[in-house]
């Protein structure tokens, strides 16, 4: 499912050039469960941007479901991001001025797949989440246990084969972070492949697999 | 790139923030309703100072006092060269006028301001000293009674027609210029403002009774006329005389101390004679002058002229319309530049959902085309309204609002759309995903 072969990544530090990752080396299987854990500032997140297509690599080689993500146009990457890949975000990432429905709709907007019932796509979703009785509010008006569902809801809808999650419980307290754990394994049964970024050890231990991000380098 | 459904994210994204929306598009509402109502002034004044001037006819020669400048090819510039000078055209002129062959009608024109009395009612008014032809040449239709004769006019008889303001004024229907001094008219002087708002609503006056004053006797300068006509309301730019009171010219030099004409028109036999009697005219005149202090202009040249008034209106009028649309188009790029950056987040979260540059390209695109144009078809619909409401009420001349006007401020609004829209389209396409994700 996914491949990284010796990536690097550089950001510009002042005047010089700091590497958040040097050489990593990364491959998970279709339908694996995956933690990658790591201290603030180890580099988690450039590492979930760059295996959910948002940032470039500066060197070395990602395969993506069989495709060559270092050498894809922009408008490719932003189609297999659509297509392969489900967010969900620690801080949910919810847009505020749409409803929930319209926020779990908006990959099928910009999908090429054609379902021939979004609606009651959506719908299902939010009904397997338990909050279709909230698919008229507005983002501001939940909670965050079901700021989170529909941020995995919105992950799912595309029906993606990867699932990618940046500190997905990391705001929420321990009954809905455990509620929010039970859907992932959920979706896990269903067959995706899920990689969770956390610090949280507790998370991290549902997964298949752990790993550790140390100064750039996956352990 | 599916325009369908850029456009159904422009309309969501212009509905989602509708009330900063509504601000933005006040600036397009403002400047297109300025375009609208601006155009629609320029072209309605441009219509009724033309159709008055093309009211004297082809054959019709102006006399005017002053010296009219030529221009470098040899035409009259009327706009430089009336100027304010006493005039020294008198009724003898108006007479050897009168023997130029081809002449068929000379119409001279005393004007001075005076104080028309009638039952203790004091008003002002221009008092017009002409001849028998002032009615048929000025098409001033009359609404009761008649004008003097050729007759009368010789006879110096002591009659007047009263405009139809000055009628209605001195029977107390209407509020105009009144004099002060000497005035009795207390009761309407004092009368409170809700009760003179009453009496309108209600059409009742305090002479209500009278309605006519023809055959009745009014005072100007000590002197009494009897009124003999009424002239309909002609309410337009200029030459309106609703505010005159006609009177014989001989009557006038009689009883008057007003001894020089303001003007004169001269009317030709055919229009092929025009340019003939427009020459013996000046040569006639020039022959009673030490100098040359008159003028003698052709309709052509007045209509001549009037266009290069109403070009420079309608030049200054394309100026504040520019001027107005660039700021407007400014202050929409403005907003959608802040929208942009307000809305950097939503940008990284529909980037990391899977929208391509060009899709959220498209979408900030159309919902600055959107704003535009929804906001230009408000202001064209206010401008029309105001264009409606203005004939409908305001008499003094009617605003024109041409198709192609109407075309113009939709095409503007597109243009405005389109080319404000494209810088902050591009600013929200640029992003990075990851970086405008993070963005607090």
């Amino acid at each position: 499912m996914i491949e990284l072969r010796d990536v690097r990544k550089f950001y510009r530090s002042g005047s010089g050039k700091a590497e958040i990752l040097r050489g990593v080396n990364l491959r998970v299987e279709p339908g694996e469960y995956v933690a990658i854990m790591g201290k603030s500032g180890s580099g988690k997140s450039t590492m979930l941007n760059l295996l959910g297509t948002l940032d470039l690599l500066d060197s070395g080689t990602y395969e993506l479901a069989g495709k060559s993500v270092h050498k894809m146009s922009r408008g490719r990457r932003a189609r297999l991001r659509n297509e392969e890949v489900g967010f969900v975000f620690q801080h949910f990432q919810l847009i505020p001025n749409l409803s929930v429905y319209q926020n779990v709709l908006l990959p099928l907007t910009y999908g090429r797949k054609r379902l021939r019932r979004k609606k009651s796509r959506v719908l299902a979703l939010l009904d397997e989440m338990g909050i279709s009785n909230k698919k008229n509010q507005k983002p501001d008006r939940l909670s965050g246990g079901e700021k989170q569902r529909v941020a995995i809801a919105r992950a799912l809808v595309n029906e993606p084969r990867l699932i990618l999650a940046d500190e997905p419980t990391g705001s929420l307290d321990e009954e809905t972070t455990e509620s929010i754990l039970k859907l992932f394994d959920r979706v896990h049964k269903n067959g995706a492949t899920i990689i969770v970024i956390t610090h949280d050890i507790e998370v991290a231990e549902r997964a298949e697999r752990i790993l550790y991000l140390q100064n750039g380098v996956l352990v | 790139m599916k325009l369908f459904t850029a456009f159904k994210l422009a309309c969501y994204g212009l509905w989602s923030n509708r009330f900063r929306v509504l601000s933005a598009m006040m600036g397009v509402v403002i400047g297109m309703f300025a375009v609208i109502v601006l155009t629609a002034i320029a072209i309605g004044v441009k219509d009724t100072l033309m159709k008055q001037m093309g009211s004297l006819g082809a054959e019709q020669i102006l006399v005017l006092p002053g010296r009219v400048l030529d221009t470098a090819n040899g035409q009259k510039d009327l706009l430089s060269g009336l100027t304010n000078v006493p005039s020294t055209l008198t009724y003898e002129d108006a007479k050897a006028i009168q023997d130029v062959p081809n002449v068929k009608s000379v119409t001279p024109q005393l004007e001075t301001i005076t104080i028309a009395q009638y039952d203790e009612r004091n008003v002002q008014s221009v008092l017009v000293g002409t001849s028998d032809q002032y009615s048929r040449i000025q098409h001033a239709d009359l609404s009761e009674g008649r004008f003097f004769t050729k007759e009368e006019q010789e006879e110096e008889a002591r009659v007047i027609v009263l405009g139809n303001n000055i009628h209605e004024a001195l029977l107390g229907k209407q509020e105009v210029p009144v004099e002060d001094e000497g005035s009795s008219d207390d009761a309407q002087q004092t009368k409170p403002i809700w009760k003179k708002v009453l009496d309108k609503l209600l059409g009742e006056s305090a002479s209500a009774e009278e309605t006519s004053l023809v055959g009745k006797q009014v005072t100007i300068n000590e002197e009494t006329y009897e009124v003999i006509g009424v002239l309909a309301p002609n309410a337009t730019l200029g030459s309106s005389t609703d505010n005159n009171i006609m009177l014989p010219i001989e009557t006038a030099l009689a009883t008057t101390d007003m001894k020089n004409l303001t003007k004169m028109i001269v009317e030709s036999a055919s229009i092929q004679a025009v340019d003939e009697v427009d020459g013996a005219v000046f040569n006639a005149i020039k022959a009673q002058h030490s100098e040359i202090d008159f003028s003698v202009v052709k309709q052509d040249q007045m209509l001549g002229a009037l266009g290069k008034v109403t070009s420079i209106l309608q030049m200054m009028l394309f100026g504040i319309t520019v001027t107005a649309l660039l700021i407007s188009g400014t202050g929409i790029m403005n907003v959608m530049v802040m929208s942009v950056r307000e809305r950097t987040r939503e940008i990284g979260i529909r980037k990391a959902l899977g929208a391509t540059t060009s899709e959220i390209m498209g979408q900030f695109f159309f919902e600055t085309l959107l704003l535009c144009c929804i906001g230009g078809a408000v202001g064209i619909g206010l401008g029309y309204a105001f264009i409606e409401v203005w004939n409908n009420n305001i008499e003094i001349f009617a605003l024109v609002l041409p198709m192609w006007a109407v075309k113009l401020a939709l095409y503007t609004t597109f243009g405005i759309g389109s080319l404000f829209g494209i810088y902050p389209a591009l600013k929200a396409a640029r992003m990075k995903p990851s970086n405008a994700l993070r963005f607090e």
